[in-house]
């Protein structure tokens, strides 16, 4: 494996790792996620680049189109969850618990 | 050059290590803005200037001051950092499976992977990832008048998701 293929296919993984470890903030979970597609825009960009398929450019853009609209749905489910229960903290979303 | 690149690429890495472990949300957007800047640096030296000043604008200028501002709500009186006891677990176990899987899975240096795109091609004004963008107006202007749909949808999910008083789309609020 190239050094670079193994650095961002490592990226997804730590941003993936993070994400399902996550201990006490959802913010940390949405950053994970963010880090995730950080990696994948690397990973599409350096596609285009090395390949020298020029015409593959605009996949990187629209990633990040989409991703940006994750983002600010992530960060609406951050807002409302900060409205009711007063934090973002994972242990206070306990309303289903017995 | 070799080196400078992978210079950026360990960076890579240790930024995201420094997102996944969790810290206190201030310290992972850091880590998050200092992994997009050595980003960028790998995409230049690769040849694709202009993504990487997207990357840097929307990414960094965009997304992360946001964040950044959102991480107001997730405020603490003593944020965990780096060298607190439960975090830098996570931060050793994480470099320890990366070092791993660099045992098994890199190979060598690869040099001849590292070209600056359109090395050997004839002299031109523009970049090739510059002109590949500008192909999004052209023949790909079907996927932009979708995009533009998807962000003005979401402009109204976000308004639903938020709108509060049990109306939204989510009773509690």
């Amino acid at each position: 494996m190239t050094p670079v293929h193994f650095s961002f296919c490592s990226a997804f993984i730590l941003g993936l790792m993070g994400l399902t470890f996550h201990r006490t903030h959802l913010l940390s979970a949405l950053l994970c996620l963010e880090g995730m597609m950080l990696s994948l825009f690397i990973a599409l960009a350096l596609w285009t680049l090395q390949f020298e398929m020029t015409g593959f450019s605009a996949a990187p853009m629209l990633l990040l189109a989409f991703s940006a609209c994750e983002a600010s749905a992530g960060l609406a489910l951050l807002v409302a969850t900060a409205r009711t229960h007063g934090t973002d903290r994972l242990q206070n979303l306990n309303l289903l618990q017995c | 050059m070799t080196y400078l690149v992978s210079l950026l690429l360990i960076a890579l890495i240790v930024g995201l290590v420094a997102v996944a472990s969790n810290p206190a949300p201030y310290f992972a957007a850091l880590g998050l803005v200092v992994a997009a800047g050595v980003g960028c640096g790998v995409l230049i030296s690769h040849g694709g200037s202009f993504l990487s000043l997207v990357l840097f604008l929307i990414y960094l200028g965009g997304m992360l001051v946001v964040f950044a501002y959102s991480a107001a709500l997730a405020a603490e009186p003593f944020p965990e950092s780096w060298g607190d006891r439960s975090v830098l677990g996570y931060v050793v176990i994480y470099f320890v499976g990366v070092g791993l899987m660099m045992k098994f899975f890199c190979g060598g240096w690869y040099e001849g992977s590292w070209m600056i795109i359109d090395t050997f091609k004839e002299f031109s004004m523009l970049r090739g990832d510059i002109s590949g963008v500008a192909m999004m107006y052209s023949l790909g202007g079907g996927m932009l008048v979708i995009c533009a749909w998807v962000l003005l949808l979401t402009l109204f999910v976000v308004l639903e998701l938020t709108r509060g008083l049990s109306r939204g789309s989510l009773r509690a609020v």
